[in-house]
């Protein structure tokens, strides 16, 4: 019913434009003096004050703006008139912490009169993450990663599996390309924002996956690269509707919403658009890959176990041994039209579910009968 | 399973759900500004107020019984009626057909009973109320703000556990740790999302969410070194007994020590709760100072656990002792039957009792903790023990990080993300649709109230996290849906087309969840706060729409072909 989409086709060129994104995003994080810390990563002042001439926090808010990392927040009762105030330390100032804290008490007097600001105590602040984090979760990180290639490697095969991972490193660095690229700055917010792009591509990268494993027995006869192409069109709605409808939810908050949150949902529209890019093109074709190595690796074996004889039996499939050869590189990605003698999946599945549903002929007339009752 | 064992288990799971949410709801939307205030009263506030407004109602009690007795009850104060019953009935006194403000006295033996029934009704309620407020979603700092508390690292206290003056680097290393250790505490499960922060040199400043309590915040600080085990010094303690028996008031500040405690020896207070959870000083006892010769430093504890006495369900601690431990515990329990032994926490004794026997196997039951106490002792133990004194500079409280437009316009956003997804669901999938919607409210449900029961910190993050998990969790719904046409498509019928679609979605829902299962899993064990906190919600979240999606829309699907057996399925246009 529906044409299939050679997706592998042009699997060559998509992993190029993939490697130089990723390399791209990467360097020019690294000619930034990488990433663009939040103040939950970095040092900076701390400092409380007291405003003797009437002030909201919104307006100390405001006299404030400019500033980096800027964090008010009142201390005690409103009555009080205390605030307490947080700026990151960015490395761009010289002699920050004696620079800062004056800085804020002018740009404070400017607004509320002079005299009218007491400063209570000052103090330079670390980071809210000290310590190993990175350590510890590179470590963790790595242990996921290892359970994750196991369990798929049961439920699924070890082609399956590295795939999976492959896509999964891929989104990781592209997102962090991406944030060091833009320059976006990397909060709690941001962290919880590639989370959750890795849970969702993962996510949708199974779900081909499955298709795939399903029409590997439903299309026995086909290359590997049409199971593929077949099993990614058929899942293609599903993948669109996923990706559309959660597309929907943050594009509602990057547009309404205002600051961090707004870059969480930033990064979550990245994230979303690789995730789906990712598991059709880049998921799959390591799998394409990984299959056809084995499959040659395979072959070379029996070669030397059988000589000769063996070698002849490939001839018997003319089809998958057509698949077999890996194209050259440049023919695919110049599109030059390869000989597809796909059988239609429609037509083979209705065959397929015809002839199931006549084996399990007796049983529906029973489930017929159990519904009169 | 049939139809019915499934709605059943639906509905109770809903229940049970709605038993957890029941505390937030109540908390946020239906208890007024007064009676959070009254929650957040701290236990020497609540008891002050609770006898304050028991002195004023009695006087008010009084003042109406002389000027008008037989005018009724004020309604405020009819909760007074239950004891006076009670009392009427004990002294089987016939029962007043209206209870006027006379009758009702009358059914108190003296002013000090109902001083105390009045009282304790101003407590339950007070306790009642702090007890919904232990069971709300906390807002986060962003949203509403916290606790500030600036600790300071006791350099002394680090030179006497070296036995020399620590050098810098030392002290930095024991700050350092500390800091490490404290954020374990604060944030067992990851959710409390605290912001501790290294300040200057040796001191630490700490943002929790929630309400300016001192007792949560010691509950942090408390080091295991301070719960040692002491020989109590009997005949001293029984002497000293008689002087306080002669002098009441009598303390060793003001008065001194006396001769009669010899040396290696001190008076200690010994200190019960009340009800009001506050140490109540009882008298003061004579132990044994040296821990190590009369007694068992509180470093060979390995384990505490909380239980009940069976009998008289009160609280017990459990301890384990490790080998040393358990070795010299044999033997100061058997060079003692017939003397005391006195718990000692923060240089005060909770409990002592009398050694009946040498006790062998390193397994040590006291009583005499309350709930809490038992509750803390234990997680302190869990932890690790700190390696410097932390003293409290400075506890305040502070104001939302974030301004309230900020939050605002985020609340509403995402709420408007939400409604797009349910919106373009019933558009998409027609009938289906709403089954969808449904399923996705119930899920959000699900997620809110297992949040509940871990004390979630709300940020705004973690909302817009929340919404986002609901909204992948559309997949499964997509997926399923998906398969039902194709099968649909094929010539089946609705119930068919509905079974085979589930069946063959279920292995990839299961799949693409489990993978992402275990991913959240590992994250969760990294010791940090909105890490933690955002794998702990996704991995609720994947527990719950799992369930939502596989065994509450199946059970919808089935009713609506099989019992309403509706003929065409309403899941797409021009089907």
């Amino acid at each position: 019913m529906r044409k299939v989409i050679e997706f592998t086709r042009i699997r060559f060129f998509m992993i190029a434009v993939s490697v130089i994104v990723i390399i791209a995003g990467l360097t020019s994080t690294v000619l930034q003096q990488g990433f663009n810390l939040g103040i939950d990563f970095q040092a900076g002042s701390s400092q409380r004050v007291e405003i003797s001439a009437p002030a909201t926090v919104e307006q100390v808010r405001a006299a404030l703006e400019g500033l980096p990392g800027i964090l008010v927040q009142t201390v005690g009762g409103e009555e009080q008139q205390q605030f307490s105030i947080r700026v990151r330390d960015t490395g761009a100032i010289e002699d920050f912490s004696s620079v800062m804290p004056d800085r804020v008490i002018s740009q404070l007097e400017a607004q509320f009169g002079s005299g009218t600001v007491e400063e209570l105590e000052s103090a330079y602040v670390g980071p809210r993450f000290a310590g190993d984090l990175a350590g510890q979760a590179a470590m963790l990180t790595s242990l996921a990663l290892a359970l994750i290639l196991m369990y798929l490697w049961f439920r699924f095969r070890l082609g399956y599996a590295v795939a999976a991972i492959a896509t999964l490193v891929h989104d990781v660095l592209f997102m962090l390309g991406f944030i060091g690229a833009l320059q976006l700055e990397v909060s709690t917010a941001t962290i919880a924002a590639v989370l959750t792009i890795v849970g969702y591509s993962l996510n949708d990268t199974i779900v081909i996956f499955d298709r795939i494993r399903e029409n590997e027995t439903l299309l026995r006869d086909a290359p590997f690269s049409t199971i593929i192409n077949t099993s990614i069109t058929q899942s293609l709605s599903r993948t669109l509707i996923t990706s559309a409808t959660t597309m929907l939810a943050v594009l509602a908050i990057f547009i309404f919403a205002t600051g961090t949150i707004q870059d969480f949902a930033l990064n979550l529209m990245v994230g979303i658009v690789v995730g789906t890019y990712s598991s059709i093109f880049i998921a799959s074709p390591t799998l394409l890959g990984w299959h056809r190595r084995q499959r040659a690796r395979s072959k070379k074996k029996q070669m030397e176990k059988y000589g000769r004889a063996a070698a002849a039996e490939p001839a018997k499939r003319p089809e998958s041994a057509a698949a077999d050869v890996p194209a050259p590189a440049a023919a695919a990605v110049s599109g030059e039209p390869q000989p597809v003698t796909v059988p239609d999946a429609e037509t083979v599945k209705r065959e397929l579910a015809q002839r199931k549903q006549q084996s399990a002929g007796k049983n529906v007339p029973r489930s017929k009968r159990k519904k009169k009752k | 399973m049939s139809k019915r064992v499934r709605l059943l288990t639906v509905l109770v799971l809903i229940i049970i759900g709605g038993f957890f949410v029941w505390p937030t709801v109540n908390w946020y939307f239906l208890l007024s500004p007064q009676e959070q205030e009254l929650a957040r009263l701290s236990r020497t506030q609540v008891r002050e107020y609770a006898q304050d407004q028991a002195r004023t109602t009695l006087l008010e009690l009084r003042e109406l019984s002389t000027e008008s007795p037989q005018s009724e009850l004020p309604e405020e104060y009819r909760f007074l009626i239950d004891t006076a019953r009670e009392n009427y009935r004990l002294e089987e006194r016939d029962l007043p057909s209206t209870w006027v403000v006379r009758d009702v006295l009358a059914g108190f033996r003296s002013e000090r009973e109902a001083f105390e029934a009045i009282e304790s009704h101003h407590r339950d309620r007070i306790q009642q109320l702090q007890s919904i407020r232990d069971r709300i979603i906390q807002l986060g700092l962003d949203l509403s703000g916290g606790v500030n508390v600036v600790l300071e690292a006791d350099r002394a206290s680090l030179a006497e556990r070296l036995g020399e003056d620590p050098t810098q680097e030392q002290m930095d290393e024991a700050v350092s740790l500390a800091l490490e250790i404290l954020s374990n505490r604060i944030d067992r499960f990851g959710i409390t999302e605290p912001q501790i922060r290294r300040m200057d040199q040796a001191r630490i400043s700490i943002e929790i969410p929630g309400d300016d309590d001192r007792e949560r915040v010691d509950s942090f600080l408390m080091g295991r070194g301070s719960l040692n085990f002491h020989i109590v010094d009997d005949e001293a303690t029984a002497e000293l007994a008689q002087l306080q028996q002669q002098q009441p008031g009598w303390s060793p500040e003001v008065d001194g020590v006396p001769d009669f405690v010899p040396a290696g020896s001190r008076i200690a207070e010994y200190v019960t709760r009340d009800q009001y959870g506050i140490d109540q000083f009882v008298r003061y006892i004579v132990i044994r100072e040296d821990v190590s010769e009369h007694g068992l430093p509180g470093q060979h504890i390995t384990e505490a656990q909380v239980g009940r006495d069976p009998l008289t369900n009160r609280p017990l601690v459990n301890f384990v002792l490790d080998g040393e431990g358990t070795r010299r515990f044999s033997v100061l329990t058997r060079d003692n039957v017939g003397s005391s032994m006195a718990i000692v926490m923060d240089d005060r004794v909770r409990a002592y009792a009398t050694i009946q026997e040498e006790i062998p196997t390193g397994q040590v039951r006291i009583s005499g903790f309350d709930q809490d106490q038992a509750q803390n002792i234990a997680r302190v133990l869990r932890t690790a023990a700190l390696p410097i004194d932390l003293n409290v500079l400075n506890q305040q409280t502070v104001g939302a990080q974030l301004g309230a437009e900020t939050i605002q316009a985020g609340l509403r956003a995402i709420a408007l993300g939400f409604a797009l997804v349910m919106i373009f669901m019933v558009i998409y999938y027609k009938g289906a649709g709403i089954i969808a919607d449904l399923v996705l409210t119930l899920n959000l449900f699900f997620i809110v109230s297992i949040l509940s029961v871990f004390n979630l910190t709300l940020t705004l993050t973690s909302i817009a996290g929340v919404i986002l998990t609901v909204g992948m969790a559309v997949d499964a719904n997509v997926i399923i849906f998906e398969r039902i046409k194709e099968e649909y498509r094929l010539g089946k019928s609705p119930q068919a087309a509905v079974r085979a679609g589930f069946d063959k979605a279920f292995w990839t829902v299961m799949d693409a969840n489990i993978t992402t299962f275990i991913a959240a899993v590992f994250l969760s064990q990294l010791g940090s706060g909105p890490i933690q906190g955002f794998a702990v919600t996704l991995s609720v979240g994947i527990v719950s729409s799992m369930f939502t999606a596989l065994f509450v829309s199946r059970l919808v699907f089935d009713f609506s072909t099989e019992v309403l057996r509706r003929s065409k399925l309403s899941i797409a246009w021009g089907l």
